[in-house]
């Protein structure tokens, strides 16, 4: 085989101090496609980052075609032909689709004449090459995802792109479209462009790509032909490790039943069939990938996007939740999983951010009872050991573990009957995840029933009592606590390992 | 552990309370204030040639200050609240017109008792406001074309109902007492005044309620997510602003003694100016209600104070300077508000920047 038209190598990223990736390898040679797998934070996101230029890695060397590079900016990748198709396209929806291709591919001078006739004929003709029947006078806003995708094709193919990354490019087509991508990704081959393809689905990777890499826990844990392995041996890959995690274990059983779904569905969110039931004192886990319908089964839940297919229970009474307010009233709680954005306001203090859902009882007159809001704020701040200056300094001076300490008690106060937990330890650091662990933990044995959705494997299998993974809007399986966690990613991805 | 935390930071703070106290935007509007109305007193009072004091320092002068602040100051108070929500209402000076017209047309055509077509008024004003508040809540149209919007209704409605010509005078003594006298030492609206500033301070500073109002300025997704009735607290301050524009327009009618279509034209830009002049953030979340009197004591004396200059006597340009000056003021007071950031900001920069030369001359 040729030398590859791209190698990585020992690429090392940090965010701060989340290590993204440590060392990773990776080659992709002219007409091959290359497939990426790994969990959810496994490192893809970063690794295409770092390719596309819109991250500088900290260690490691990138090569293209033989010649090192440095300083990868996205205008430079642009320049030496690397081209990223994203899961959600990124043009200009009211502009049309010949302008769209005219800003990435012309020169950006001031002062020049357009021409329309030239634009509209290169349009025409890149979307000629991919087999788009799309009209280049179009507006982007009328045209449908997946034309979008061909569109960002068509402006890859007409920048000269070696290297053509898809994220996730069949997430939003339908089985007709993506035939017509996968027949666009062999013509691709055949030009001898090199393909580097993100995907959950496995059949997909097997039926397209060359080799398979397989990322866990930013490494690299493995580069196979697609001949030499099988969908168990992928999987085995991805979820790899143990649980080394110590997580704390449930003393009790469970009690009565808390809550109990029928059919739930939300056409507008793309949830549907949910049906299960959650008992007090019990954690129940919600598993399955980034967009499998979790959060969007949390906003149900929460009042936020109603229902309006079947059924929810709350402690015998059949409830109709149209607005957060109802959902509070019937004692659900929710810690959504953007802290920052809805979990907390940043710029409250920390006593204002706790009392934020109790008003009601906290203040029945109405009026601020200040003594009392800070003497209830100081209580959680002990309870749950928030590390903070007070209970008057705001929530943009903590860390993002005790922020979500606060966000946690401000649900907390509210005396919840059902807990709904998101991403609780998302981008929290491993000692405050353990703290969070407790606490949910100790939840449960006073007698709440939580609903933890994480994309955390480990954490979801170590700390769940039974386990609902959800893909495509749906719930796929229910397994109990501790379950292999190859069946849980097997269920995930809606194989049948 | 927790203990080793909590004591360098309880020591600390009490001391820059302090400082922060005498450094926040409503002190500095203050000493604005102080010092505006000392020059004035200084440079804009004179002896006549009869041996009295005229200008700017006398007791009169003072009172009609006061008394030709209330209607702007009312107006004032009504957008503070709509303000930290993060959200505009343009329509109040319109609607002050439209609601002193139809204090007139119930008063004199319909020949309700005073007492009745006040009541009518402030409910009609409420009204006005509950327009604005459903469609900017139940539509979730931006306030600011909304009331851009009402803006141009209601001051076309007044304009209709008197098709342009009608003004309503001859206002019984009893009515016009709350406009032109005294009542217990100051100007009878002024009291009127000081309630609804005093109302709306403890709605803002002491309830559930001014929570609610901040939490949706800074965040008003963070403020659906905590369960907190967004659509129904920003109703609340629209129909809020609705009804002090009603409150402000009797009491324009009792000052003038006569209800005209163009009352209280332009009175919303004036009002805005004062709000964001007390340190109210235009995009929401912050803002008190002293410091919105502050600003609009702060433009008022201004205004009057140009007045009494001799300079701008000769000139006959009072109007003119005043607008000039607001407008300086708020400007000024708008850089001063960002300046302490901006220094900040520079700061830490010029560290990092220092810090990373000298790894590259080696």
């Amino acid at each position: 085989m040729s030398s590859p038209l791209l190698a990585l190598r020992q690429l090392v990223k940090n965010y701060g101090g989340v290590r993204a990736l440590r060392g990773v390898d990776f080659d992709l040679h002219p007409g091959e496609v290359h497939a990426l797998l790994g969990e959810n934070g496994a490192g893809k996101s970063t690794l295409i980052k770092i390719v596309t230029g819109a991250h500088a890695p900290d260690g490691g060397t990138i090569t293209l075609a033989g010649q090192p590079v440095a300083d990868l900016t996205p205008a430079s990748a642009r320049a030496l032909g690397i081209a990223c198709i994203y899961q959600q396209p990124a043009l200009f929806p009211d502009l049309t689709v010949a302008e769209n291709l005219a800003l990435r591919l012309d020169s950006t001078t001031a002062h020049t004449r357009v021409d329309w006739t030239a634009r509209r004929n290169r349009a025409t003709s890149l979307l000629a090459r991919i087999g788009a029947a799309i009209s280049p006078d179009t507006e982007v806003s009328a045209l449908s995802m997946p034309e979008q995708q061909l569109v960002e094709i068509a402006c890859a193919l007409g920048s000269g792109a070696r290297i053509v990354i898809m994220d996730e490019p069949t997430a939003s087509l339908t089985q007709k479209e993506q035939h017509l991508l996968y027949a666009v990704v062999h013509d691709l081959r055949k030009n001898g462009v090199g393909i580097i393809y993100i995907s959950h689905r496995l059949e997909e990777i097997f039926a397209l790509a060359d080799r398979v890499t397989v990322l866990r826990d930013g490494q690299s844990v493995g580069t196979h032909a697609v001949g030499d392995i099988n969908e168990a041996g992928l999987i085995r890959l991805m979820v790899g490790r143990e649980v080394a995690q110590i997580y704390p274990a449930a003393e009790s059983a469970p009690g009565a039943t808390v809550l109990s779904l029928r059919g739930l569905g939300c056409t507008a969110s793309g949830v549907h069939d949910v049906s299960f039931d959650v008992r007090a004192g019990e954690i129940f886990g919600l598993g399955g990938l980034v967009g499998a319908g979790r959060t969007e089964l949390a906003r149900i839940l929460f009042g936020l996007t109603p229902a309006d297919s079947g059924q929810i229970t709350l402690t015998g009474e059949t409830l109709h939740l149209r607005s957060p307010q109802d959902a509070v009233a019937h004692g659900i709680a929710y810690v959504p999983e953007d802290r920052r954005r809805h979990g907390i306001v940043l710029e409250l203090p920390i006593a204002q951010n706790i009392t934020m859902a109790v008003h009601r009882r906290l203040f029945p007159t109405t009026w601020l009872r200040f003594g009392a809001e800070r003497a209830l704020a100081l209580d959680y701040i002990r309870d749950l050991a928030v590390k903070c200056a007070g209970p008057d300094a705001p929530g943009s001076s903590l860390s993002g573990g005790n922020q979500q300490k606060v966000a946690l008690s401000r649900w907390l106060a509210t005396r919840p009957k059902l807990l709904v937990l998101d991403e609780p330890t998302q981008g929290v650091d491993i000692g405050a995840k353990s703290e969070i662990h407790k606490i949910i933990r100790r939840l449960a044995e006073e007698g709440l029933a939580v609903i933890l959705i994480s994309s955390d494997l480990p954490e979801v299998i170590g700390m769940s009592d039974r386990i609902g993974v959800m893909a495509h809007g749906t719930l796929r399986a229910i397994l109990p606590g501790g379950s292999d966690p190859h069946t849980v990613m097997a269920a995930a991805l809606g194989t049948a390992a | 552990m927790s203990t080793a935390a909590h004591a360098p930071a309880s020591s600390n703070p009490s001391r820059r309370d302090w400082r922060a106290f005498f450094t926040r935007h409503e002190m500095l509007l203050l000493y604005v204030l102080i010092a505006e109305w000392l020059f004035f007193y200084f440079a804009g009072t004179s002896t006549n040639r009869r041996g009295v004091i005229v200008g700017f320092g006398t007791w009169d002068r003072q009172f009609d200050i006061l008394r030709h602040s209330c209607e702007i100051g009312l107006l004032a108070l009504a957008l503070t609240p709509v303000i930290i929500t993060a959200g505009i209402d343009l329509s109040v000076g319109s609607l002050l017109g439209l609601c002193a017209i139809l204090f007139g047309k119930l008063w004199h055509d319909g020949g309700l008792a005073i007492p009745v077509a006040i009541g009518l008024t402030l409910g009609i004003g409420a009204l006005a406001g509950a327009l604005n508040a459903i469609l900017i809540t139940a539509l979730r149209l931006p306030p600011l074309i909304v009331t851009l919007g009402t803006y141009s209704l209601f001051r076309g409605l007044a304009e209709a109902i008197t098709r342009g010509s009608i003004t309503y005078t001859d206002f019984p003594e009893t009515f016009l007492f709350i406009g032109q006298e005294r009542w217990l030492g100051l100007p009878t609206q002024a009291w009127v005044f000081l309630m609804v500033a005093l109302a709306m301070g403890l709605l803002v500073h002491r309830t559930t309620f001014g929570r609610a109002f901040r939490t949706i300025g800074l965040a008003p997704e963070g403020a659906r997510y905590a369960g907190l009735p967004v659509e129904r607290r920003l109703a609340l301050v629209y129909v809020l602003a609705g009804l002090i524009a009603a409150i402000a327009a009797i009491i324009y009618t009792a000052r003038l003694g006569q209800a005209k279509a163009d009352a209280g034209t332009g009175y919303e830009l004036f009002a805005i100016t004062a709000v964001v002049l007390g340190g109210t953030s235009i995009f929401g979340g912050k803002g008190t209600i002293v410091g919105t009197l502050l600003g609009v004591a702060a433009i008022a004396v201004l205004k009057n104070g140009l007045a009494c200059l001799p300079v701008v006597m000769r000139l006959n340009a009072a109007e003119e300077m005043s607008g000039l000056l607001t407008g300086a003021l708020l400007l000024v007071a708008l850089t001063a508000s960002v300046l302490p950031k901006i220094l900040s900001n520079l700061r830490p920069r010029r560290h990092t920047a220092t810090q990373s030369t000298p790894p590259l001359s080696p």
